[in-house]
């Protein structure tokens, strides 16, 4: 029984030891990366100075374009990701915060993910690495149900998030292979599709009194940051268009400009706007509330 | 519970630490832990279904404590008949009612009757199927007199509900298993290592190879028309493997982890893709189900005796129940149809012996493996898919050929990344395997290095986010 339960022993052994240099090898590479996605690009950061950040969802990455903010002289930063809930969007803030950064005016969409106070994995998944690293990323994950295993168990956030952080990903940041998240200072333009689906229905989406955007806007309060929250267009065919008037019930304060480009030649799909379209909006947007 | 659980990765190491250390020498105690165990594992879907493993066993120990007291054929049978009734009847009205129902209406409706009945909601309790004929072999063995009735209802009881082999085979017979618990066991270390590596490797079946090539057999399977020749081709290949690395693996756990309680479970699976035909294919794949069907359905209806018409029918009668066994749906009796079909010529010129599995390989036998393959992987389509005409409609449209593209499995990196995972292990799974063949191994042989080795891949090839349930479960 005893050489039985050394075998076992030495395999928990092995089994543990990789796991822990494995992790320190991944955290290590990602740790030196600020190049291929945005929320690298913020944790490993120097202290910057902006006059507009843009955070949100893909309809902020896709919506606003930095360039028409930088002609006006407005040092600018899209820092929207595809797919992140305002879990992550708040995250990223506290990280800008936590790392000194300088920001005047911030622009936060805020729409359809009112209705969502729950993470999105894989945004959340590119946070996994620098875990230890933040003392605000721990705090800010803290009442996840499976924090104790990603924070505690070496390696297990890597395989969690293998899609995000895995070994694909480990390998590209070793060769430091850039990516096109970064372009056009994080505004990601989308063409016209003739085949796109030009219609939605929102009707089953309630918008929350969401406890991430109070977050966000207490954060703006007590770093002396101007918050611009805004809604962003839809196309024309889109069932329980009054969601947008529940958001306003909700936040008096959020701007309403879902309104301000119509007609699906603008969109490259029902929830995104085309680059054309894109323009259009952001023009908006400054006239409304840079210029006025 | 699954094997592949944070709870069982709790509850094995309890069980193994009171079996071996608090109750050591204490065969009394440790069969009656080995129960209690057995229930707790069981109870951790539905403690309620519970009740029905329970009614089963009491039912089948007092009629086989009758039938030993007895010589009278027609109360022999009488009692036998009692525990038919009981057990199938369970395991028609929980598996079976609203197959039948439903059936039975559309069966009206074609020929333009319309009727009415209700359905019921019913739960299938997990691994029914599998205690049940398991069960039923105690009573059969008993009432041919090959084994005597047992007196200790725990043995008895521990032998129906063994925790290892509960809910997924291999279906033990009672003359091989049963025995095992009047015996003392002793520890013994090479038999515990043999078990370890028994588990690591089924669980590299099932979290490595099953669970990563699930991800895009769920996709593809669920919308078979938006994906190309190619893909559909891929995903039904994918599934061979999935559903083979999710029972095999689980066949080789239970028997991994009942050598740690010094128990031998039989062999469920011999590298059935090594297989030169598809007689070969059924004496390789699920050897507990086959060899029960054979033992106490195909050989009482006459076997390979008798005119070709009487050969015909009980092979046709052997693969149809095999199919329904898997479940209420006919989609699995068309599996075994297709099967009876493969295999009637085979028996029909005398070629069903062939290709015995202690047989060595030449090289054109690897030609035969391939074609075998094949033709085994278009069965699982109708295995897999909802309903016969989805199946139909997913051969057909993969034998279109119009496209061959398989732009699904890099579309995007997390595809990318699973697809190369998956096609990984399913490289690594065939090698190894391929090797054992050449050596004619009944079992997995793996080194220390080798055990080690899969552990790091279970570790970092596993798919621990997509986790599945165990296929056979719901059979």
């Amino acid at each position: 029984m005893k050489q039985f339960l050394v075998f076992i022993g030495k395999i928990l052994l092995v089994l543990l030891l990789s796991a822990f240099a494995l992790d320190f090898i991944y955290t290590t590479v990602f740790a030196q990366s600020e190049t291929r996605n945005k929320v690298e690009n913020v944790i490993n950061s120097k202290p910057h100075n902006y006059d507009v950040i843009i955070l949100g969802t893909s309809r902020a990455n896709n919506h606003f374009v930095s360039e028409l903010f930088e002609k006006e002289g407005l040092k600018t930063f899209n820092y929207g990701m595809s797919g992140a809930h305002l879990f992550e969007t708040s995250l990223l803030l506290k990280l800008m915060i936590e790392r000194n950064w300088k920001i005047k005016n911030i622009i936060v969409e805020t729409d359809l993910n009112l209705s969502n106070e729950k993470r999105d994995d894989g945004t959340f998944g590119r946070f996994m690495p620098f875990m230890h690293q933040s003392e605000t990323i721990t705090e800010h994950f803290k009442k996840e149900p499976d924090f104790t295993e990603l924070y505690y168990v070496p390696f297990y956030r890597y395989i969690q998030f293998d899609a995000k952080v895995g070994f694909r990903a480990w390998y590209k940041t070793l060769l430091n292979e850039p990516t096109n998240t970064l372009a056009n200072n994080g505004y990601y333009p989308l063409g016209f599709n003739p085949k796109a689906n030009m219609k939605n229905n929102i009707e089953s989406l309630v918008p929350l009194r969401n406890r991430y955007f109070e977050e966000i806007k207490q954060i703006c309060k007590a770093n002396n940051i101007n918050l611009i929250a805004v809604t962003t267009p839809m196309c024309s065919n889109v069932k329980g268009m009054d969601y947008f008037k529940k958001v306003k019930a909700l936040y008096p304060e959020i701007k309403e400009y879902e309104h301000v480009v119509e007609g699906d030649q603008y969109f490259s799909s029902c929830g995104h706007l085309n680059d054309k379209g894109a323009r259009l909006y952001t023009t908006k947007i400054i006239e409304d509330l840079f210029k006025k | 519970m699954l094997f592949n659980s944070i709870e069982f990765l709790l509850f094995l190491p309890t069980v193994f630490f009171l079996y071996w250390f608090v109750f050591k020498n204490q065969l009394r105690a440790q069969n009656v832990l080995l129960l209690v165990a057995s229930y707790i594992f069981y109870g951790w879907w539905d403690w309620r279904f519970l009740s029905l493993i329970i009614a089963s066993t009491f039912l089948d120990y007092f009629i086989a404590i009758q039938l030993g007291k007895t010589d009278v054929s027609k109360k022999r049978k009488f009692l036998l008949g009692i525990s038919l009734v009981g057990n199938l009847g369970m395991l028609g009205f929980f598996k079976y009612y609203n197959f039948f129902v439903t059936s039975w209406i559309e069966a009206w409706s074609s020929v333009g009757i319309t009727m009415e009945a209700s359905t019921l909601n019913i739960i299938l309790p997990v691994g029914i199927s599998f205690y049940t004929f398991q069960t039923l072999s105690y009573t059969i063995d008993v009432y041919r007199k090959e084994m005597q009735p047992t007196k200790s209802f725990i043995d008895f009881a521990a032998f129906v509900t063994f925790f290892p082999q509960l809910v997924a085979g291999p279906i033990e017979r009672a003359s091989h298993l049963l025995p095992q618990f009047y015996k003392n066991r002793t520890f013994d270390y090479q038999n515990a290592v043999d078990g370890v590596k028994l588990i690591i490797w089924g669980m590299f079946k099932k979290v490595v190879v099953a669970d990563n090539c699930a991800f895009f057999v769920n996709k593809i399977f669920e919308n078979p028309e938006a994906y190309s020749s190619g893909e559909l081709f891929v995903g039904m290949v994918f599934f061979a493997f999935q559903i083979y690395g999710d029972f095999s693996g689980y066949s080789d756990m239970a028997i991994g982890i009942s050598k740690l309680f010094g128990f031998d479970l039989m062999v469920n699976f011999k590298f059935p893709y090594f297989s030169r035909d598809i007689a070969e294919f059924w004496r390789r794949w699920h050897i507990s189900l086959s060899t029960w069907f054979r033992d106490y359905i195909y050989i009482p209806l006459g076997g390979s005796k008798g005119s070709q018409w009487f050969q015909i029918r009980n092979v046709m009668i052997i693969f149809l129940v095999s199919g329904f066994w898997h479940g209420a749906n006919w989609t699995y009796v068309a599996w075994g149809l297709f099967h009876a079909l493969l295999f009637l010529p085979l028996l029909l010129f005398n070629l069903n012996r062939s290709h015995l599995i202690t047989k060595s390989y030449g090289w054109l036998d690897f030609a035969k493996i391939g074609v075998t393959f094949l033709v085994v992987c278009i069965g699982w389509v109708f295995f897999r898919a909802d309903s016969i005409s989805d199946a139909f409609q997913y051969l057909a449209h993969m034998f279109e050929l119009k496209s061959l593209g398989l732009s699904l499995f890099y579309k995007t990196n997390a595809n990318l990344m699973i697809f190369g995972l998956s096609v990984l292990a399913v490289g690594i799974l065939s090698l190894q395997e391929l090797f054992w063949v050449i050596k004619k191994r009944d079992l997995p042989k793996i080194s220390a290095f080798g055990a080690l080795l899969l552990v790091l891949l279970i570790f970092f090839m596993g798919s621990f986010k997509n986790q599945m349930d165990f296929i056979y479960f719901q059979f």
